[in-house]
């Protein structure tokens, strides 16, 4: 390509005498040009966090928005005391119940099959395409579909463990049980995508660094342990943060398998932020823990940039 | 020698065989959605599991008539296929100013897009619900186009596309008294194709996945798409599961044989969105 365009790119060098400046791409286009994306971003997703903090400030009437009273920092008083119903804490838990299994087990497990499905044979092949396959399928219906397979009397799951000889359980509608269950549904459903990442991160491994470590007899586990982990060390960043930020706004699972009962042992930050809005009508509290979100999500992704950039990447 | 090819055959063996019963493990949800929906409503509600089904096509009939399923499909891919459209155009715009235009304050602007992509929609559920019905929009296709009619990704992906590219060829369409717009249109844009597919494919599926956003913003079953129609049969026939089974199986299939037939792309798609993060 390069070669192709050389002549081209001499002759018009030596006609611009040296100026590096191309008029046609220096004109007021470029406004006219970034104005539909920004418009677009200023009227749905700027504007409306402003206003979602400023929500925050106030006790909002959604019936009579003009009867709404500015309270200052009440709604976050309240979040730090713990004095609505759920109490935040006790709903920050309920996250760190979801989110922690979820990036520990989501990375590990992603991980682990990342090293076992790498390689060209049509089995690696076919399971790599299913794992990643329920990751494609739409929230809703395969969470209908485990709903099924939990249930207490018919369910799949009750039939498998009863094999091993277990009790049946009521798994979505035990507090005990309830968030496990949905987690062991999001893991099915979102490994496929981190599985993607470490796969593509296994690809940009040197060779010769494992060739080194097989000629001074490592074996496997220490190949993987001291020269292919510190390889992927970008990529398990980036996949722990992804997967923190997806799990703090999961919502669609607890909505249709739970709603984020039994109880509130299922109602995590993102669903509480739903359920306070549009269920309690807690519009300002409901903005306040949209601003806890907000600003989970923001520190981490400042984190993930901060570490790519010190990695190199 | 020998025993040390004979002991890798049968280390690959092993490989192959565990990942095959993770694969298979992996698929039984989708396999019992679509057994369950093939059969027998006796036969589901047995203890143990009767695992053959009777083959009881009826139960697709059944869940079909329901719901003015049409509707949702139809309002799915008119929803879906303008936001694809909207996002192309307004990515690669906006990709193509900032990959290859000077001008003031592009690097802020550009910081400005970056940082949207720090807001979770979570967030933005309360404040657009409101804006969604003083202005209107509420219970209309464009509250659901409008708000995602640009995309970082997009932005970010076709920003990388085309900085990529040699300027030369953009100093040649110069020479040939060639505007920013035929720029754009007759050499950015040929030459991105692979990265609009990308974004095409990542933003159709977003679309049709999405829930929580459709299901706040509507009421009416005249615009709303096919995931909470879904939801809505589901909580209207909670206990007809050989019907709800047929259901999930006709919404989903859409989406399965598009992946299967796009598989390439969405495995780059899955792959490229982490561009945008580092």
């Amino acid at each position: 390509m390069a070669q192709l365009l050389d002549p081209v790119a001499t002759r018009s060098r030596s006609m611009r005498s040296g100026r590096p400046v191309k008029r046609a791409l220096t004109s007021r286009w470029a406004y006219l040009f970034v104005l539909p994306a920004l418009l677009v971003f200023l009227v749905f997703s700027i504007g409306p966090t402003i206003f979602a903090f400023a929500l925050s400030l106030f006790n909002w009437n959604y019936l009579n928005a003009a009867m709404s009273k500015f309270v200052g920092l009440k709604n976050y008083v309240d979040l730090v005391k713990g004095t609505r119903d759920p109490s935040f804490w006790s709903t920050m838990w309920t996250s760190a119940q979801f989110v922690i299994p979820m990036v520990v087990g989501g990375t590990v497990i992603s991980l682990l099959l990342a090293l076992l499905l790498s390689g060209n044979s049509p089995v690696l092949y076919g399971v790599r395409t299913a794992v990643f396959l329920a990751h494609v399928t739409p929230f809703v219906g395969v969470s209908i579909v485990w709903v099924w397979l939990f249930n207490p009397r018919y369910g799949l799951v009750n039939a498998a463990t009863a094999l091993f000889g277990m009790a049946p359980r009521d798994w979505l509608g035990d507090p005990k049980t309830a968030m496990f269950a949905i987690v062991v549904f999001s893991l099915w459903h979102e490994v496929g995508f981190t599985l993607i990442i470490f796969l593509g991160g296994l690809t940009t491994l040197d060779k010769t660094l494992s060739e080194a470590a097989q000629i001074d007899r490592a074996n496997k586990l220490q190949e993987i342990w001291y020269v292919i982990l510190p390889q992927l060390r970008p990529y398990t960043i980036f996949v722990i943060v992804i997967s923190t930020v997806f799990s703090l706004q999961a919502f669609t699972q607890f909505f249709v398998m739970t709603g984020g009962g039994p109880g509130f042992s299922t109602a995590t930050l993102g669903f509480a932020v739903y359920q306070q809005a549009f269920i309690y009508r807690k519009t300002g509290y409901a903005a306040a823990l949209a601003v806890v979100l907000f600003a989970l999500t923001a520190v981490l992704s400042l984190l993930q940039l901060r570490a790519s950039r010190n990695t190199g990447r | 020698m020998a025993r040390r090819s004979s002991r890798k055959r049968w280390l690959s063996g092993l490989r192959n065989t565990a990942a095959a019963l993770i694969g298979l493990a992996w698929l039984v949800p989708l396999l019992w959605m679509f057994l369950s929906s093939v059969s027998n409503d006796a036969d589901v509600y047995r203890v143990p599991p009767k695992l053959w089904p009777a083959w009881n096509w009826g139960n697709y009939a059944r869940a079909w008539a329901a719901r003015p399923w049409p509707r949702y499909f139809a309002n799915t891919l008119i929803i879906a296929l303008s936001v694809v459209a909207f996002t192309l155009v307004t990515s690669i715009l906006a990709g193509f100013a900032f990959a290859l235009m000077r001008f003031r304050g592009s690097k802020t602007l550009f910081y400005v897009v970056m940082s949207v992509m720090m807001v979770p929609q979570t967030v933005l559920l309360i404040p657009n619900f409101i804006l969604a019905h003083t202005t209107g929009l509420y219970d209309t296709y464009w509250i659901q186009i409008l708000p995602w009619a640009a995309s970082v990704f997009g932005i970010f992906l076709l920003r990388q596309t085309l900085s990529a590219l040699p300027t030369e060829i953009f100093e040649a369409a110069e020479l040939d008294g060639a505007g920013p717009v035929s720029m754009l249109v007759r050499i950015a844009a040929p030459l991105a194709v692979p990265s609009l597919i990308l974004i095409g494919l990542n933003t159709f599926m977003g679309s049709w996945s999405s829930f929580v956003w459709p299901y706040l913003m509507t009421q009416n079953d005249t615009v709303r798409p096919i995931e909470v129609g879904l939801q809505a049969f589901y909580g209207a026939e909670g206990t007809d599961w050989t019907g709800l089974s047929a259901a999930v199986t006709f919404t989903t299939l859409p989406v399965v044989i598009l992946f299967f037939s796009l598989q390439k792309y969405f495995v780059q798609g899955a792959f490229s969105t982490q561009g945008a993060v580092q």
